[in-house]
């Protein structure tokens, strides 16, 4: 069997980079793809290259460096392009794409995965109003096109996203009522949280975010959450609450806010679609974003030479991304050949303390921010789940009544995640759905299990389909 | 509405070559560089589409193209995610149309 290339480094952030450097650098023929214009992610995601911005900042030199790095790598970078499915092919894997070029495939013998993750959905009455949208989504909006999402926002979520993004959209002239944090922490706690982020080494520009808070007048409200949102064309109220044990909204606490804009960032959920689709082994762990490929100490998968690094396979943030990305592109240059195992150990010696503490972190704010049940429970019966196919809470508690007890099952009866976005959007509340239905059965994430994923990973236009049905 | 202050935060840019877009009729200015849904939310326009079963209105939720909700006519193509496509001059952008996949 010969290959195109011996790696394909699948996505282009943090993880991805640093994966595609490291296996380069020690003479992995390699290539990366990414589904936006430029490297970087969504942290790293540098501005259109058509603008130019005055000063940078320590996040745009990093995003900067790693970039021109890569830039003088052989590696053969895909940019604008999807990976639509990965298969079997002898030993290896053959990697389908569809870019700007049209598609394409190629084959690999390895395979790192580095696909991040995306804000989690929450349902809840009104959600599907233009005007509701999440963090990263305004995040975008706000720093990279630089674009106002409306005149006057409430921001709702946990975790420290929430701040930046509140603190951008502040600077850039919006006004926004309050940011409110759903976790019911107290001051202090946050305090210490904030400050032993390793990842948030950037301490200044977290007090920043505060200060921009402070200096407009927004307060920074713990233990609150939006728990609806009104409107007809668009978001022109929210009601807010304060919230109880496990994030159930306290009764008789709401309060009507006027907006015209509501984002809403409840952490991040892995993006785990092509582990799924190739059969990695998952296991469920809430703190770190639900389903998660499980991985050996060289990040390698249940799948011989199939690595996964940064947010796909839990939450981490930025840091550990990175780390986890150069360890997988070692591993990938040990694996094939190109790099002694004994200069590797050193290498990899050389991380554990970064990958230790960083872990550390990634757990603490995971057991701070992780949304409790409640805060899954804000939707009714009329409220949709599915976004695509537009299924209601309700229907997928009637198909549970008639017996549905996996996501499979659900999907089945009500077609919830069978829409353009494969069940990004839905997985997670309709599991919710189930483990609150079948309380009494005691039934966990881990027994309903997950929506089964199959290629194209990303609707494509038919020609693009019989093209491949062909090959 | 485009962001034209300075602040530490949000340093001033320049951004690139001002290209006519037509959306939904009318020409409107754009700038190299930006998506079709920056160049439709700095226009004041929110809704996107309209949805299949209950024409309901929707507009950017992700933005970065995971859940499919911008989906807009660019070029007399259905479909297009408004949050992960470039604008080019000359560009036709209709909103609101049947979406079938």
């Amino acid at each position: 069997m010969s290959w195109d290339y011996e790696l394909a480094v699948i996505g282009a952030g943090p993880a991805g980079m640093e994966a595609a450097l490291a296996a380069s650098e020690h003479g992995v023929p390699t290539v990366m793809v990414d589904n936006r214009p430029a490297s970087g992610g969504q942290f790293y995601m540098p501005l259109p290259a058509t603008f130019n911005k005055a000063s940078k900042s320590s996040v745009d030199k990093d995003g900067n460096f790693l970039r021109s790095l890569l830039d003088g790598q052989p590696v053969k970078q895909y940019k604008d392009t999807l990976v639509w499915g990965i298969f079997p092919e002898g030993e290896g894997w053959k990697v389908a794409v569809y870019g700007p070029a049209g598609p394409e495939a190629f084959n690999v013998r390895y395979l790192v995965l580095a696909a991040g993750a995306y804000d989690t959905p929450v349902p809840f009455p009104g959600w599907t109003l233009p005007g509701v949208m999440t963090a990263g989504g305004a995040q975008i909006m706000v720093k990279n096109q630089r674009v106002v999402p409306g005149k006057k926002a409430l921001v709702s979520g946990s975790g420290p996203l929430i701040l930046a993004v509140a603190a951008n959209m502040i600077s850039a002239g919006m006004r926004v009522e309050a940011v409110m944090e759903g976790a019911r922490l107290f001051p202090r706690v946050l305090g210490h949280a904030y400050a032993a982020w390793g990842q948030w080494h950037r301490m200044a520009e977290g007090v920043e975010y505060l200060t921009t808070l402070v200096k407009a007048g927004t307060p920074y409200k713990l233990g609150w959450s939006v728990i609806e949102a009104r409107g007809e064309e668009r978001v022109e109220e929210v009601v807010v609450a304060r919230m109880g044990a496990n994030w159930k909204p306290l009764p008789g606490s709401e309060k009507t806010l006027a907006v015209d804009t509501l984002v809403i960032g409840y952490g991040m959920t892995p993006n785990t679609g092509l582990s799924r689709l190739i059969e990695c082994r998952h296991e469920y762990d809430r703190r770190r974003g639900g389903w998660v490929p499980m991985r050996d100490e060289t990040l390698q998968t249940s799948l011989p030479g199939v690595y996964v690094a940064g947010d796909m396979a839990g939450i981490g943030g930025a840091e550990l991304a990175r780390l986890e990305g150069r360890l997988s592109g070692l591993a990938v240059a040990v694996a094939s050949g190109h790099l002694e195992r004994g200069t590797a150990g050193e290498l990899y010696g050389q991380m554990q303390r970064g990958l230790k503490s960083q872990r550390r972190f990634a757990g603490m704010l995971g057991a701070l921010f992780t949304p409790g049940q409640g805060l899954f429970s804000l939707a009714n019966d009329d409220t949709l789940v599915c976004r695509c196919e537009e299924i209601t809470l309700g229907e997928v508690r009637e198909a549970v009544a008639a017996g549905a007890r996996t996501l499979t099952e659900v999907k089945m009866i009500t077609r919830t995640g069978m829409g353009n976005c494969q069940g990004r959007m839905c997985e997670r509340s309709v599991a919710h759905a189930l483990v609150d239905a079948l309380a009494a059965e005691q039934v966990d994430f881990e027994g309903i299990g997950n929506y089964k994923v199959r290629p194209p990973l990303h609707p494509l236009p038919v020609s693009v389909l019989a093209e491949a049905a062909e090959d | 509405m485009r962001i034209e202050t300075s602040s530490h935060l949000l340093p001033k840019v320049t951004r690139g070559k001002q290209v006519q877009v037509t959306v939904d009729g009318k020409t409107v200015a754009a700038y190299e560089g930006e998506t079709v849904a920056a160049v439709l939310t700095a226009n004041g326009i929110h809704t996107f589409r309209l949805t299949r079963e209950h024409k309901h209105p929707r507009g950017l939720y992700c933005g970065m193209g995971v859940c499919y909700e911008c989906l807009v006519r660019v070029d007399g193509v259905d479909n297009v995610r408004a949050c992960m496509t470039a604008v080019a001059d000359g560009m036709v952008v209709e909103t609101c149309k049947e979406v079938e996949l």
